[in-house]
């Protein structure tokens, strides 16, 4: 029992932040400004609240069935078949959503970085990654995560603060914005940003490797408040610096802010190759996080005792998908739209497996 | 076995290697106008009359200072590359011309060897008759390359900007790097405010305020002079100002370090003084009285004396600076308001009142501005009170 109950209460922290910071930190002051200009932080803030909701849902749930995975206690919650859709319907989408992440971080690369690169070379080689990695046990899954959210952290708030130089706080006012944009297109893109967080998921397999499965919700409140600061912070340093017009001419602000921030006394002129390096890391320990969630679920679902072959067997399919959007827009619909719907997946599925788990009184957690 | 076979491809080369011996790596970028008179003897190279019409329009002539590998001194005590002196060539300029920036630039990657490499691009000079036409094409084409740097300078030049490429000052080996000096000198100097291309683009997006670029000459020594500001409406340069004008400009902004002189006279034109600003401070306030927008802006400068025409003035007693001070406020007023009226009728809100109306009074703004153009018409009509206090706290190593 003790090697299969490894991962303490702040690994646990660790691995809800590293994985929620991934590819979005790029395009989310665009999301932000798209939906309420000036507004930007509020929203951020407001799509920061529902998924802690989501996120806390999920712990509760676990805290619940603190020795099975969504798919394993699913089944005796809402009955067997029910539960199975359910669980495809996660499988499904999380295999989505980590395609989707290597595709926008393959994007990302050719666009800025490597523009000879063939993207498919570089999804392969981030998917192959997340493959690998994701054959080892929970416990390392658990160290990986715990080794690089430092590593996440501290280059995002140095360059945050480096390009305070440049803000105007006029930048940020009025702070719910001016008002031109409309409700719908609001709620929209709150829901959008919320969807930034969903891979906050992966709490639901690490809670059964927890130490103290009690102090999940712990983990989970600190784990999205932190990154989502982190978020805020974001989206905060852009909209002050560029203003919110200007950055809805950027496709990924964030970079072109470290493109203009330069460490003092000329030590670095742009910050966009150390910031690049630093958010390959954080596409890594997404994309593992949600291939892991997708390979080890899958393989509870089909009762499978190990994963491990699972992880190379769902290489080319997730590899597939990464390569259906047909260009860089159309991807960022895509995204969009599959965020949306993924929010019922993650947050209303996790939601009424809660309230039929409260009403009919099925716990895990005692004999 | 698989993942050995996947990570082949990553391992065996890299795609991106560009030796920097095949790079050409372009320094400064000008562009002018073409007299739309001279017959069109361009070759086809982005365009093929049937299948990709050319957009047609203004065409434009641009120039690019490359660096010439090994030529560049790496420090101070490195000779010129074997003895050549100082004037040695350090960069070559090419130009060509085009419909559009991106048409030119193809032109001359046609002649050129190297793969143009944007990536240390310092200074883009466009010719004033082309940023009165408008630079929403080029503005596009820096955004959209991703090896622009936001932090090099855009300056519009009143003659052709193509001199400013072949001007070769002799202080600096590398003219675009004395270009560049040039700037950020004086805005060490308090000359000129802190204004990289990025942040020009920032505030031409913005919707209660436009930019500005430094408005700049070639001299005869092929130095270069900053002239004023050159200031925008949209993309659209609509007038430029006196040097002088920097000051006021800087004086409402509240920017520092403050560096311009001014004369101020106390009666009898032999009672004159320079006066050397050292630091400001401004606090804009907004309200709105009668539906119109009335700011009211708290100045306060600092100052030292540097200079006197004669000794008709005897500077020994407190009262006597407080006294140029009182002038210096009449005066920086007096410049500052016919700064603004200036930009009024250009309706080219450079000093961003109307981000303050934005921010501050958003009922307001909701009602009555909403967009850019509503902005540009409400802008003639605003107030602007400029309280300015101004003190004057040394006076050198002379005691009187």
């Amino acid at each position: 029992m003790t090697s299969t109950r490894q991962i303490t209460t702040m690994q646990a922290a660790a691995v809800l932040i590293s994985t929620i910071i991934g590819v979005g930190v790029l395009p989310l002051p665009l999301f932000a400004v798209h939906t309420a200009e000036s507004g930007a932080p509020l929203v951020t803030f407001i799509s920061m609240l529902i998924a802690l909701v989501g996120t806390i849902l999920l712990a509760l749930l676990g805290m619940r069935f603190p020795d099975q995975t969504i798919i394993e206690y699913s089944g005796s919650i809402i009955g067997k078949w029910p539960a199975r859709i359910g669980s495809a319907m996660i499988i499904a989408f999380f295999a989505v959503l980590t395609s989707l992440t290597a595709r926008e971080f393959g994007e990302v690369v050719i666009t800025a970085v490597l523009q000879r690169t063939p993207v498919e070379v570089t999804v392969i080689v981030m998917l192959s990654l997340a493959a690998i990695s994701s054959r080892k046990d929970i416990a390392t899954f658990g160290y990986i995560h715990f080794f690089y959210f430092p590593l996440l952290l501290g280059p995002v708030l140095l360059i945050a603060t480096l390009s305070l130089k440049n803000a105007d706080a006029l930048n940020l006012l009025p702070i719910w914005g001016n008002g031109n944009i409309g409700i719908k297109a609001t709620i929209d893109g709150i829901l959008t940003i919320a969807s930034l967080f969903q891979s906050s998921f992966v709490l639901t397999i690490v809670i059964p490797a927890m130490r103290r499965p009690r102090k999940a919700l712990k983990a989970a409140v600190w784990g999205v408040l932190i990154s989502g600061g982190l978020y805020i912070i974001i989206v905060i340093a852009n909209v002050s610096v560029f203003g919110a017009e200007e950055t809805k001419n950027l496709l990924w602000p964030t970079l072109e802010l470290a493109k203009a921030t330069s460490l003092p006394a000329n030590v670095l002129e742009r910050l966009d190759a150390a910031f690049l390096a630093v958010w390959v890391t954080a596409v890594f320990t997404t994309l593992f996080s949600t291939y892991a969630l997708t390979t080890r679920e899958l393989a509870n679902l089909f009762r499978l005792r190990d994963h491990g072959a699972l992880c190379f067997f769902l290489l080319p399919f997730v590899f597939f998908l990464a390569m259906l959007p047909q260009n860089i827009l159309n991807m960022y619909e895509v995204i969009r739209n599959v965020g949306q719907v993924g929010l019922c997946i993650t947050i209303g599925y996790p939601a009424l497996l809660l309230a039929v788990a409260v009403l009919r009184g099925k716990r895990g957690d005692r004999p | 076995m698989i993942a050995l076979l996947l990570a082949v491809p990553a391992l065996t080369g890299c795609w991106d290697r560009l030796e920097i011996e095949d790079r050409a790596v372009v320094l400064g970028i000008s562009v002018d106008t073409v007299p739309s008179a001279g017959e069109r003897s361009e070759q086809e190279i982005t365009h093929l009359s049937g299948s990709y019409p050319a957009p047609g329009g203004t065409r434009v002539r641009v120039g690019v200072q490359i660096a010439l590998p090994g030529r560049i001194p790496l420090g101070p005590g490195e000779g010129g590359g074997g003895g050549q002196g100082p004037s040695a060539k350090t960069v070559w300029v090419v130009d060509a011309v085009g419909e559009t920036l991106d048409d030119a630039l193809m032109n001359l990657q046609q002649q050129i060897s190297g793969r143009l490499f944007y990536g240390h691009l310092r200074v883009i000079v466009v010719s004033e008759a082309l940023a009165r036409q408008g630079l929403e094409n080029m503005n596009d084409y820096f955004r959209r390359n991703s090896e622009i740097r936001r932090m090099a300078w855009m300056m519009v030049s009143s003659g052709p900007a193509l001199d400013l490429m072949k001007a070769s000052p002799e202080l600096e080996r590398v003219p675009t790097l004395y270009l560049m000096s040039t700037m950020d000198s004086a805005v060490r100097m308090g000359k000129f405010p802190v204004n990289y291309v990025g942040m020009f683009w920032s505030q031409s997006s913005k919707r209660g305020q436009e930019g500005f670029l430094p408005y700049v000459e070639v001299k005869k020594e092929q130095n270069v002079e900053i002239k004023g500001l050159a200031y925008f409406k949209n993309d659209r340069m609509v007038g430029f100002t006196k040097p002088f004008e920097i000051a006021a400009y800087m004086v409402v902004k509240g920017l520092n370090p403050a560096g311009y002189r001014a004369f101020v006279r106390l009666g009898d034109p032999e009672r004159t003084v320079m006066v050397y600003a050292t630091s400001r401070r401004s606090k804009i306030r907004v309200s709105i009285r009668n539906g119109v927008p009335h700011f009211h802006v708290d100045i306060f400068t600092e100052l030292n004396l540097e200079e006197k025409v004669s000794n008709e003035l005897t500077v020994n007693r407190s009262e006597i600076l407080r006294e140029i001070g009182r002038q210096n406020e009449k005066s920086i007023s007096i410049a500052a308001e016919q700064l603004i009226e200036k930009t009024k009728k250009n309706n080219s809100d450079i000093f961003g009142f109307g981000e303050y109306v934005r921010a501050k009074v958003p009922g307001y703004w909701r009602k009555h501005v909403r967009t850019k153009e509503n902005w540009q018409k409400i802008y003639p009509t605003i107030q602007v009170d400029l309280h300015v206090h101004s003190s004057i706290r040394r006076i050198g190593m002379k005691a009187k």
